[in-house]
């Protein structure tokens, strides 16, 4: 399964629809809808869904100029969203991001001001939040500031290799002009030193991410391995016996 | 020079390659074919450059919409992905690229994965964001001419 994250329109240049087309098209299973939190994208994700036969994942990135507004803005969305992102980038908001378990994925954390060290993995991997390993970069850039932008995705992936942080991988295409198919990621993630394996695992982990998340916002979920049963349904009941 | 015997001569693989752009893009062959060695040399350096050898065999494009056949050594076809995912933009305009299939001779791969284009597109005005817009519609994909620019729709935004 893997999925693609995008920014529709008002945030990018295309519809979710448009989006879910080309995805659709690319062999892609599914795109989670990441818009920033103050461009969020007006669509039926079952409609889509339905009519381009591909899994459409609501989401936000939350994008917030300093760690206690975005808490605020995590707090909100959080309840009602299928996939919460935070949009990395500067010192203050990766660390913000790493240490909240409510945060589904750190995105970009390179771009711009970013970094990312020992200290921020180790507490990712705590807390279980993705780190992005962007390649939108990659794929439109040239010159120096590519170079760059490879070094900090190389560091980026030795640190998440030797902590074993969880991370996702995104083309985080802005119109459906700038998805790239499954096995064109793979082979610019091979030519830029991540293993073929690694970029189908981080296609794949949003749709995990999905999963995991959609049981615990259905009615029926109580905590992690418990869930509530309706007794008038035994076919809900799974065991046979009462 | 006397060609080479068959078995010394080089491989070659075809890849067969679906564009997509805005409608008012008009680039050629040779703006794309620059493109892609642009790209090629800035992924792999001139030696994986060479290496690849990519060339565009056959190319069409209309009202955003295009194909193109592109030629690489046998055995670089994953490298060759990765320099065809790099190509974000010909001549200013962004073009989508997908590699739909590879195949060992041009005419298989022709026929398995370069569609011969349907009806021309259809030009009409939508009701787009609480603005009436000209778009260019094919294939249930819309393509709407906004102030800032184009933006992709599909005829279910318009439902």
């Amino acid at each position: 399964m893997t999925y693609e994250a995008v920014h529709a329109r008002p945030d990018g240049d295309s519809t979710v629809a448009r989006l879910a087309l080309t995805a659709s098209d690319y062999g892609f299973d599914g795109v989670v809808v990441r818009n920033h939190g103050d461009a969020l994208a007006d669509y039926d994700p079952e409609a889509v869904s339905e009519t381009y036969d591909v899994d459409v994942v609501p989401a936000v990135e939350v994008r917030a100029d300093d760690p206690s507004q975005a808490s605020g803005y995590v707090g909100n969305h959080r309840p009602d969203t299928v996939v919460l992102a935070v949009h990395g980038g500067t010192v203050a908001m990766n660390r913000f991001a790493v240490e909240q378990a409510a945060v589904d994925v750190l995105a970009h954390p390179m771009r711009g001001d970013g970094d990312f060290n020992h200290v921020l993995a180790k507490e990712a991997a705590a807390n279980g939040v993705r780190v992005e390993f962007s390649l939108r970069d990659v794929l439109d850039c040239t010159g120096g500031r590519r170079v760059r932008r490879l070094q900090s995705l190389r560091k980026l992936r030795e640190l998440v290799d030797y902590y074993d942080v969880p991370y996702v991988v995104s083309a985080d295409p802005a119109s459906h002009l700038q998805l790239r198919a499954p096995r064109e990621l793979v082979a610019v993630g091979e030519a830029i030193g991540f293993s073929g394996e690694q970029i189908e695992t981080g296609l794949a982990e949003w749709g995990r991410i999905a999963s995991r998340n959609r049981e615990r916002l259905s009615d029926s979920f109580v905590e992690p391995g418990v869930r509530r049963v309706d007794e008038r349904d035994p076919s809900a009941t799974g065991d046979g016996h009462d | 020079m006397k060609h080479l015997p068959k078995h010394l001569r080089q491989r070659w693989r075809y890849l067969g390659v679906a564009i997509e752009t805005w409608p008012d893009a008009a680039f050629g062959r040779r703006d794309f074919q620059r493109e892609l060695w642009y790209a090629a040399q800035n992924l792999f350096g001139d030696a994986g450059s060479a290496d690849l050898d990519m060339t565009i065999l056959r190319f069409d494009l209309a009202d955003g919409d295009g194909a193109a056949v592109v030629r690489t050594r046998r055995g670089e076809e994953p490298r060759a992905r990765a320099a065809l995912a790099c190509v974000a933009a010909v001549d200013g305009d962004p073009v989508g690229i997908r590699v739909r299939g590879v195949s060992g001779t041009v005419r298989a791969c022709e026929e398995n994965y370069i569609h011969r284009r349907r009806e021309p597109p259809d030009q009409r005005h939508v009701a787009f964001e609480d603005a009436e817009e000209p778009a260019v519609a094919r294939d249930g994909k819309v393509d709407v001419r906004t102030p800032e620019g184009y933006s992709g729709a599909t005829t279910l935004d318009f439902q």
